[in-house]
């Protein structure tokens, strides 16, 4: 076991985890539900968070390499940058709900990487590894482009 | 109508990712999560279950096998699929014992430890092979189970054969048509690929009733299907859909819910279960790979003559995950819906396989069915030197004529809808590249909007003036349950903010179907205006509760037309999608967003359907077992969509409505393959539609 001390949605945090805990089950321990558990693989992007600003899936992310790091997932996002949620309400950016905290996620850091100038080909390609079944992506894509533009 | 109020209900607690599915609810202190310890094998006996290391493993409460369970057999319609593998695994990834610990990572950690000797025995992975008379048999005698729609005399291996039509007619027409081509067309497992793995939490009885919480889109059928297998009185369970993380068929079966049930009583504690997403893709209810032979003819003015359709799906191991009572797929019993034809003959088997069982995804058998057809409908028109367009023109169904069946609709705008995708296809800017080949395809798919079946709604009064209604299925993703708040507001005419929207357990209300066949928005909507006649003839000072009949009406028919535009390129195979155009034959559209975005992601799930998903069994092994290897869409594969709304149709049920979302999804595989065709001249006749494929097909053009 080891402690772990991270920031969480601008809150400190601190854990006992093995080394091996992945950052998604600690974060999920902590009582968050807004990484879910899907592939376990890296692939599907339903378990992205924030890690020091970069969008990572946290089931690959062991706990421990994210000490001393800011984490935010999507439920800080939602007190901290309500605009982004808001954009995927607003353009219905969703379906079934299970993959839109990841997607609310990887807009955020694709406004802070990309920023207004993002255009549709762009975000496509940033937000490749946040896969959805329902919508055919391009609401989503809308979503993230008014949470680029701070619509 | 307030903007607040336009938002989906759902949309913010979805987005800020505090909506809690099955697997994200707190779970009382004790509950033990289950973990499965699957046969790696496709076929064998089960010789012996040695579990001690793993019972005397840190934090394990117990390993339970079939002997510590329930006989009973689970199902839909055929009871035919044990709790867990009792002597026998049918195929590789059925449960045989289940680990239940402490925590998730001891129960993981021992199920490693339960050690499972097998006697192999031969297997049967190829559905052609098993209806032969020599393959081994999968079951001894299916024919025995509850439910059971073969008789012992019906030949080896098989779930289901559906006859229709009149063979010798066809046999006449054919011998006398100009032109007749005959083809067979493949297509592989697939998954309904949702992103949330199936999860459930069943509790020991308490007062007489079980809990069981889960992801199901069917909770009332599903409260019968694990009374029927384990016992039990319906009115004792009380099933809690949880909302669905996608579903697209797949959450409708009993799937690991009957088991963990079983198990909650077994262990008189609460009992989780979780799957992994790599179990969901190898071990619950895939979609049937299919060989689908095809003759068809026409005169010398290409029309139709006649329709020999005859298709051997793979069933898997168990028939227990289809719903229908043919236990078949309705998309091969509809093929000949869409077009005048004089005669047809069908015949659609399912047979038993040692592989994954296979159920229902989005229009269960009509993306294999329409690929086929559809690409044989342009086979026929090189043949017949006919443009494939006009082929179609001059033999889709005008209102009043009769289909394959000898059915006459009301309405049939199958021509209209072609016509308006057609029109809408984008001229391509500039020539292709070099070693680029460019084409055109259509395909076209013809659909029943059924009859508004039964349901049931309540509403009740909350404090401040608000209102709950209160509904029976969950949400999968559609907005049902926004359109059902707003359907009542509306017929209240009241603000849609005053509507509260509650998922009631299956003891909350008398029943419902479950999420399917697109029905949901055409009956609750009816269902809506029931409950607000209902509500305004009560006191309004207590719970009014409505139980709807079927509706008496007849069905609709709605077409969907589309074009794809692709290039090929011949060095290499790759095919890329530059635009499909989906013409849509709609009566009123309830929400434009939502009923776009069944169009959109139709069409993308569509796509995979065409060019990307395979689950590549072999052997009884699912290879493409993680999503890594089973590759759905992603944002980047999706070319330039199209829509073009057919308005002024007819619908059914008071909201005047056609089915949408099982139509974009289905005859993109067929106009995607017809566009190769038209590119390169090569007819791929195998999905998916893979660069490797269409090199393969280019190199040996010409070959037998």
């Amino acid at each position: 076991m080891t402690i772990i001390r991270f920031g969480l949605n601008g809150e400190p945090a601190q854990v006992h985890a093995p080394v091996t805990a992945s950052l998604l089950d600690v974060i999920r321990g902590l009582g968050l539900t807004g990484a879910k558990v899907g592939c376990r693989i890296g692939v599907c992007g339903v378990c992205t968070v924030l890690v020091d600003g970069l969008p990572v899936s946290s089931c690959l992310y062991l706990a421990h390499c994210a000490n001393g790091a800011d984490i935010w997932t999507a439920e800080g996002i939602a007190r901290d940058k309500p605009e982004v949620v808001e954009a995927f309400v607003r353009c219905e950016g969703m379906q079934c709900g299970i993959c839109t905290p990841g997607q609310v996620v990887a807009a955020v850091a694709a406004r802070a990487e990309l920023g207004r100038a993002a255009d549709d080909t762009q975000l496509r390609e940033y937000l490749i590894g946040n896969l959805c079944r329902c919508t055919g992506y391009a609401t989503i894509i809308e979503a993230a482009k008014a949470a680029c533009d701070g619509r | 109508m307030s903007a607040a109020a336009e938002c989906r209900p759902d949309a913010r607690d979805k987005a800020a990712g505090v909506t809690r599915y099955a697997a994200d609810l707190p779970v009382p202190g004790g509950t033990l999560e289950a973990v499965l310890v699957r046969s790696p094998l496709p076929h064998a006996e089960i010789v012996g279950v040695a579990s001690g290391q793993a019972r005397a493993a840190a934090g394990v409460v117990a390993v339970v096998t079939a002997g510590d369970l329930p006989p009973g057999l689970a199902g839909r319609r055929v009871r035919d699929m044990p709790l867990l593998g009792r002597g026998v695994v049918r195929f590789a990834g059925e449960p045989v014992a289940a680990v239940l610990a402490r925590s998730r990572t001891a129960a993981e950690s021992a199920a490693a430890l339960v050690d499972v000797e097998y006697r192999e025995l031969p297997a049967v992975c190829d559905p052609v092979a098993a209806l032969g008379p020599d393959s081994p048999r999968v079951h001894e005698a299916p024919w025995g189970y509850p439910g059971a729609v073969v008789a012992a005399g019906s030949g080896p291996n098989l779930q289901s054969e559906v006859t229709d039509g009149d063979p010798a007619a066809v046999a006449r027409a054919l011998a006398g048509a100009a032109t007749v081509v005959t083809a067979t067309y493949r297509t592989p497992a697939g998954h309904q690929g949702y992103l949330e793995p199936q999860a459930w939490v069943a509790f020991p009885p308490e007062r007489g009733i079980t809990r069981l919480w889960g992801t199901t889109k069917s909770p009332y059928r599903l409260r019968d299907q694990i009374a029927a297998c384990l016992g039990l009185r319906p009115e004792t369970l009380r099933v809690e859909p949880a909302p669905l993380g996608g579903d697209f068929g797949g959450k409708g079966g009993v799937c690991d819910a009957a088991l963990c049930v079983a198990l909650a009583r077994v262990a008189g504690r609460p009992v989780r279960i979780v799957l992994r997403s790599d179990e969901d893709l190898t071990a619950t209810d895939a979609r049937h790979p299919a060989v689908i032979r095809v003759r068809i003819g026409c005169d010398a003015d290409g029309r139709l003559a006649a329709l020999d359709f005859d298709a051997i799906f793979d069933g898997g191991a168990y028939a227990a995950a289809k719903p229908v009572p043919s236990v078949n797929l309705h998309g091969a019993l509809d093929c000949a819906l869409g077009y005048r034809l004089p005669c047809y003959a069908l015949r659609s088997r399912v047979a038993y396989t040692n592989t994954v069982p296979k159920g229902h995804m989005r229009s269960p058998g009509a993306p294999q069915a329409v690929f086929a057809v559809e690409s044989a409908l342009d086979e026929l028109a090189a043949a017949a030197g006919i443009s494939a367009l006009e082929l179609r023109r001059r033999n889709l169904l005008t209102a009043g004529e009769p289909d394959g069946y000898g059915h006459c609709w009301p309405e049939a705008r199958g021509r209209e809808t072609l016509d308006a995708a057609v029109a809408a296809a984008r001229r391509l800017p500039g020539a292709a590249p070099p070693g680029v080949a460019r084409g055109t395809g259509v395909a076209v798919y013809a659909r029943p909007t059924p009859t508004p079946g039964p349901t049931s709604l309540s509403l009740a009064p909350l404090p401040g003036g608000r209102l709950e209604v209160g509904v029976p299925v969950p949400e999968t993703g559609t907005g049902s349950h926004a359109m059902i708040g707003r359907r009542l507001a509306a017929e209240l005419r009241v603000d849609p903010s005053r509507i509260v929207v509650r998922q009631m357990a299956t003891t909350e209300l008398p029943g419902d179907p479950g999420v399917g066949a697109s029905r949901v928005t055409a009956g609750l909507s009816r269902a809506a205006a029931y409950l607000a006649e209902a509500w305004r003839a009560s006191a309004q000072d207590g719970p009014v509760l409505v139980t709807v009949p079927a509706a008496a009406e007849p069905p609709a028919l709605s077409y969907c037309a589309q074009v794809a535009q692709v290039a090929v390129d011949r060095e290499t195979g790759q095919v890329t999608i530059l635009e499909l155009v989906s013409a849509v034959d709609v009566a009123a559209i309830v929400n434009a967003r939502a009923h776009q975005m069944q169009i959109d992601g139709g069409a993308v799930m569509g796509i995979g359907f065409a060019c990307i998903e395979d689950l590549r069994e072999d052997d009884g092994q699912v290879l493409a077992s993680n999503f890594g290897e089973f590759r759905i869409p992603a944002a980047t594969d999706v070319p330039a969509l199209r829509t073009v709304l057919v308005d002024g149709g007819k619908g059914v049920g008071p909201a005047n409505v056609k089915a949408v979302g099982e139509l974009t999804n289905v005859p993109v595989a067929a106009a995607v393959a017809n566009a190769v065709a038209d590119a390169t001249g090569v007819r791929v006749r195998q999905l998916p539609i893979t660069a490797e494929r269409v090199y393969w097909a280019i190199r040996h053009r010409g070959r037998p």
